[in-house]
């Protein structure tokens, strides 16, 4: 789960103010706007569909960006993919909590 | 008919037009809390702000891109550029206090390749449409080459103005969308003049209209093409992104609705 701030406009407010923004994954899961407490939620029937739509899609254009990656700074990539390899199992983990905690 | 001085001798609307795409990048100004501009948050695995350039430079016509930020931004707006973007050689240009001034500073960073012809039409993008993809851009783009002012505009029909007395529709009336695109000479022009005479205008077409006889056409905008604003734009810009395979590149035409229809009807 990672977290962003942002000023938005809020529905309640009416107001330009500062909202807090939760994603699962790569996709959003709730904002909350600071200033009155609302809070707009993706709904748990939603976001499952979503987020394996969204995942097959990171894992088809994964070999694209490593590809990307690789031609761009080849030494940098490959001091990094141990780190990058071993930490995508706790960052899963982490999204699909995420998921099933709601 | 001799060729205006700095400009080529083309085909107006033809793939060989030349355009500099402005995208808007810099805010409202008012800030609060945590500040952070709502074109640098993440959708969909990419920032707000980097979906549109990408579609737009997908054209072969867009030559140059110029980003316009709020220096506060520019450590965050360069990492992403870095990542997001390694192919496109995009100009970063701090804005100002006002739409306006942005758009002024944008120009002045393009004057050169303006007036030596470099350059024949200029797209105006805000960052906070993200899903203005490719067919949209080559729309202004193609109508600005041939017309001068192009800007897509959406009906509005629940927002038309009735004759009292007849009881009839007098007004068609439509929203603004962006990208809006001009010729550049003239562009370029009526934002110096308007400098000169700190004239600020509430957008693009409204300075040009005022210093130009340039004719800014319509061109169809697209229902997809949201602006950010309220917190719910962002999960819809999402689905909408997701619906379309996360792609806004093809440059195939629009479903209309007789042609949704008749898709569905197997037709």
């Amino acid at each position: 789960m990672t977290r962003e701030f942002s000023e938005l406009t809020c529905d309640r407010c009416g107001l330009l103010t500062e909202h807090e923004l939760h994603y699962a994954g790569r996709l959003l899961e709730s904002v909350r706007c600071t200033s009155c407490g609302h809070r707009v939620v993706l709904s748990h029937q939603a976001l499952l569909p979503a987020y394996l739509h969204d995942l097959e899609h990171r894992v088809l254009t994964k070999p694209q960006r490593m590809y990307r990656r690789v031609t761009r700074d080849p030494a940098g990539f490959l001091v990094g993919l141990p780190f990058a390899l071993l930490r995508q199992p706790a960052k899963f983990a982490r999204e699909l909590w995420s998921l099933v905690r709601r | 008919m001799t060729p205006r001085p700095g400009r080529s001798s083309r085909a107006p609307g033809s793939e060989r037009t030349r355009a500099a795409l402005v995208v808007l990048a810099a805010g409202e100004g008012s800030r609060v809390g945590h500040d952070t501009n709502k074109v640098l948050l993440p959708l969909a695995g990419r920032r707000v702000f980097t979906w549109s350039i990408r579609w737009a430079h997908s054209l072969p016509q867009v030559t140059s891109v110029v980003l316009v930020i709020r220096e506060a931004d520019r450590d965050h707006v360069v990492r992403a550029l870095d990542r997001e973007l390694p192919e496109v050689d995009v100009r970063v240009v701090v804005g100002g206090s006002s739409r306006h001034e942005s758009e002024w500073k944008a120009l002045q960073a393009l004057a050169p390749d303006i007036r030596s012809g470099d350059t024949d039409v200029v797209v105006i993008h805000d960052a906070a449409r993200p899903l203005a993809g490719a067919r949209v851009f080559l729309d202004v783009i193609d109508a600005a080459d041939r017309h001068g002012g192009a800007l897509p505009v959406r009906d509005q029909p629940a927002l038309t103005t009735l004759e009292e007395s007849a009881g009839t529709v007098r007004l068609r009336t439509v929203a603004v969308q962006t990208p809006q695109a001009f010729r550049a000479l003239p562009l370029l022009e009526a934002y110096t003049r308007a400098s000169t005479d700190a004239f600020v205008g509430t957008d693009t077409a409204s300075c040009v209209e005022r210093y130009t006889d340039v004719a800014v056409r319509c061109v169809p905008g697209d229902a997809g093409n949201i602006k950010i604003t309220f917190p719910e734009d962002l999960f819809l810009a999402e689905r909408l992104l997701a619906k379309a395979d996360w792609d806004l590149s093809s440059l195939a035409t629009r479903p209309t609705p007789a042609r949704e229809a008749r898709r569905r009807r197997g037709g």
